[in-house]
């Protein structure tokens, strides 16, 4: 009795083993925005046949993704946010930043645009949503993802640039609402609230068909989207795959996969989701 | 020497004294029955000589040496002794697995258990119930699962605790029939507790009376039943007949006691003085009853009217009143023949050897 | 509405047609869970036994600890382990962060205290009396404590399917500690968090379905066990 069980426990710890032992893999943090609309998946089966590796991908908010970039427990990031990721790397977390892909942020609402924002500039129409929901919150609501991501980060911004202090927005009524969730999730979310909300071009586009909300503002030099890639520091963190992520920032940046970048969505959008802007930054 | 010795032995729970001062000595290969009341502290008792649990204060000696209080010596010491608890607990398991569990985990060979315990299972009468769930077993059946459980290990001491308690007459008498069987084919020491006391005085070769802690007496079932030490002693063994007198004569070991608030005197044998403040006991089958004045070799011969009527089973209890109260035992027949009922007059006839004298402590 | 009738539908499809990818996060549930709640088991049986059985001053306390532990939320774990693991904790070094060891690790304290607290109930029903004949028949302590397991084996075996059902139902420990990694960490309930936000209503409910029916299974399994 004592030799089955002493069986089952080395089965057990065999099988648990194997199931953890594998090839090394290089690890990304992305940000959901960015994964949700399926360039990732477009593209890491390509990746992984040039360079024979694994990729890992974990899918979270440009916040966590900074967070797992400042432990080491990931190799490269991939976020939207150049404020804080000139910060990174000013701490010496990364190496340095490398766009490779924009796209625009729209703000989208309901089909009859109860606010009236349509055509506005950003931060006009921002004061806008603020006034009408203030006075009509039962027709007036806008979804903020409420995560420190990218996207929440350019929320803030405009809400800064329409001389609004953040916190003051937060508490100001019913109106204004924070789901916290991916940006899949919110624009669903907005969706079935008739709500406003801000969201990136390429989200939108890949869930267009689940919602039932429309653009109506997308000019405005504030709007600008830019992805950038990060190497993790192995200065800070000695152990992580520098060369391999140097092949994905190389990978991501040559110009066969622009060109995929540049083609994507097509198909099934009739649009771009983004547009490549190898290693620079991108002009207005 | 003796096989168990215990020295001083006294236990508590909490405040409570259950075990006072006892000393005992149990012979190898002896049938021992420790006999007593409820509460009297005979299971506390054994689960001590079965190292269940240490005394309070004392030692214990095993085949001489003295028993540790922990450790694997104890362990090795409590595999050479079985216990069968009062109301024993059987495992949810078939009564195979019951029986076979203890050699399992003395680690016996596979074969070598099938043999013993189909062996053991056919002296308890239990042969074909090796499959059955034990839980699903009549009270008589489960007590001789644990004693075929005890059994099947061949232990050279074996304690039962209230072995036929709460049985039907035809189980106790199969138990009973195994433990005797044990005793003198394998020659087992055995220890039992009972308070049933013509368990006791049938099995057993040494009696020892345990009251409220306190090894009393100690002795074979004639000094035990016949002469009790004390007066609890003499009600715990049947001596239904406990009288108050005092010694006025003394002849040649032959003693007069009067007894009775009218003062009759009662013939006995003792060596006590007169003057002095006794108990008389008799037993209630010593006394015979016959119609009135039927002349017998008997000292003791006294007219009384019967006063009450118990039948207990094949036997009659009849309570005379001869200017003293006699219980007396007699058969049920007997009790038809004499058509005896209240009111009837009778003669009540003992030996005088019948009757035990105890000392009174008058305080 | 309708997405549930769907749900169901694709479920039966996604089960008949062997899906691959169905497949692979389904056994990997199952290994993941299945190992957790085995290598608990094989550590809180014979520690509730002991506990049960001894008495000590802070006994009393610790069954209150260990019960109020039930409710300890599975993301609570995930953030404990992550932080434990995470390549600036203590024990980084081990890379155990993001593999499927780290969320049995994960699982496993997770369960624990549901083991311990329903062992610990269920060898209450078990009479003191057998502890007492089996030391008199000559059983050692491990023996009793085998003896007393199978003495209260249906209740026991109800808490190890009790702890199997948290471990292969929670997703907050799963997705911090795992990383969600596609053909390598993802497991049916973080599968089901992601098509979620996707908005793959259908799919996610598929999922659930096809979850709750491998539950089913393996309490079946367990089931029979109880009954011997």
């Amino acid at each position: 009795m004592g030799v089955v069980a002493l069986t089952v426990v080395a089965v057990t710890a065999i099988v648990s083993l194997s199931i953890t032992a594998r090839a090394p893999s290089l690890k990304v943090a992305t940000t959901s925005s960015l994964y949700d609309t399926g360039l990732w998946e477009y593209l890491e089966p390509r990746f992984e046949e040039r360079y024979g590796v694994k990729l890992d991908i974990l899918c979270v908010s440009t916040g966590i993704a900074l967070e797992y970039g400042k432990r080491g427990d990931v190799d490269v990031i991939v976020i939207h946010d150049k404020a804080r990721e000139e910060q990174f790397i000013a701490e010496g977390y990364g190496v340095d930043r490398i766009p490779f892909a924009y796209n625009y942020f729209l703000i989208v609402g309901p089909p009859d645009d109860p606010a009236g924002i349509k055509g506005l500039g950003p931060e006009e129409a921002f004061k806008k949503l603020m006034e009408e929901g203030l006075g009509n919150p039962r027709e007036i609501k806008f979804v903020s993802r409420g995560d420190e991501s990218g996207t929440h980060a350019k929320e803030k911004a405009i809400w800064e640039a329409a001389d609004f202090d953040y916190e003051t927005i937060r508490k100001a009524g019913d109106w204004y609402a924070e789901g916290g969730r991916g940006m899949g999730p919110t624009l669903l979310m907005a969706s079935e609230m008739n709500a406003y909300t801000l969201t990136d071009m390429g989200t939108f586009l890949a869930y267009k068909g689940k919602l039932d909300l429309v653009p109506l503002v997308g000019e405005g030099r504030i709007l600008l989207n830019v992805y950038s890639v990060i190497a993790v520091n192995p200065e800070k963190h000695p152990h992580t795959r520098i060369e391999m992520a140097n092949n994905l920032i190389d990978f991501l940046t040559s110009s066969e996969t622009q060109k995929l970048i540049g083609a994507y969505g097509v198909g099934d959008y009739g649009m771009p989701l983004f547009m490549p802007c190898a290693g620079a930054e991108p002009e207005q | 020497m003796a096989l168990i010795e215990l020295v001083g032995v006294s236990h508590r729970y909490g405040s409570r004294e259950v075990l006072r001062e006892v000393d005992l000595s149990i012979g190898k290969g002896e049938v021992f029955a420790l006999i007593g009341p409820t509460g009297a502290g005979k299971t506390t008792l054994l689960r001590i000589i079965d190292l269940l649990e240490v005394p309070s204060t004392g030692e214990i000696h095993f085949d001489g040496k003295r028993v540790p209080e922990s450790g694997k010596q104890r362990l090795e010491i409590r595999r050479r002794i079985s216990f069968v608890h009062q109301k024993p607990q059987v495992f949810n398991l078939s009564v195979y697995d019951n029986v076979a569990c203890g050699l399992r985990w003395r680690g016996e060979e596979k074969d070598r258990i099938a043999e013993k315990v189909d062996h053991i299972l056919k002296i308890v009468g239990l042969e074909g119930y090796s499959d059955r769930n034990a839980r699903t077993l009549s009270g008589g059946e489960v007590q001789r699962v644990a004693l075929a459980r005890s059994l099947v290990l061949e232990p050279e001491v074996l304690l039962l605790d209230e072995p036929t308690a709460n049985l039907d007459p035809v189980s106790s008498a199969k138990i009973e029939q195994v433990i005797s069987y044990v005793a003198e084919q394998r020659k087992t020491t055995m220890i039992m507790a009972t308070h049933d006391m013509s368990q006791g005085r049938q099995l057993a070769d040494r009696i020892g009376v345990l009251l409220d802690g306190k090894l009393v007496q100690i002795g074979n079932a004639n000094d035990i039943f016949y002469s009790p030490q004390n007066e609890e002693v003499a009600n715990l063994v049947g001596v239904e007949n406990i009288l108050e007198g005092l010694i006025t004569t003394n002849t040649d070991g032959i003693v007069t006691v009067k007894v009775g608030p009218d003062r009759i005197g009662i013939q006995a044998v003792s060596n006590h003085p007169v003057g002095k403040e006794v108990y008389a006991c008799i037993r209630p089958e010593d006394i015979t009853l016959a119609p009135i004045f039927h002349l017998s070799s008997a000292r003791n011969s006294f007219q009384g009217k019967v006063t009450r009527v118990t039948t207990l089973g094949p036997l009659s209890r009849v309570e005379v009143d001869c200017g003293f109260r006699l219980v007396a035992l007699v058969t049920k027949i007997s009790a038809e023949e004499l058509n005896l009922q209240e009111g009837k007059e009778v003669c009540a006839t003992f030996k005088a050897t019948a009757v035990h004298i105890m000392e009174r402590k008058t305080s | 509405m309708s997405e549930i009738w769907e749900g169901l539908i694709k479920a039966v499809y996604l089960i008949v047609s062997l899906d691959p990818e169905v497949l692979e996060i389904a056994g990997r549930s199952l290994r993941i869970s299945g190992t957790a709640c085995l290598l608990a088991s094989l550590v809180c049986l014979p520690l509730g036994a002991l506990i049960h059985f001894h008495q000590f001053p802070v006994k009393r306390v610790l069954i209150n600890v260990i019960q109020a532990l039930f409710s300890l939320p599975s993301v609570i774990i995930g953030l404990f382990i992550f932080v434990l693991f995470s390549r600036a904790g203590p024990l980084g070094e081990l890379g155990i962060l993001f593999t499927p060891t780290a969320m049995i690790i994960g699982q496993m304290v997770l369960i624990t205290p549901i083991l311990l607290g329903l062992t610990i109930s269920a060898l209450s029903g078990v009479a003191k009396e057998i502890v007492d004949t089996a030391t008199s028949l000559g059983a050692s302590g491990f023996q009793i404590t085998l003896l007393v397991l199978g003495e209260a084996r249906y209740a026991v075996v109800a808490a190890v399917i009790m702890a199997f059902g948290r471990a292969i139902s929670e997703v907050g420990c799963a997705l911090m500690v795992g990383g969600n990694f596609k053909g390598f960490t993802r497991v049916m309930t973080t599968a089901i968090s992601l098509e979620t936000s996707k908005g793959e209503l259908e799919l996610s409910l598929a999922l659930g379905i096809i979850l709750l029916f491998l539950a089913l299974i393996v309490n079946i399994a367990l089931h029979r066990l109880q009954q011997r």
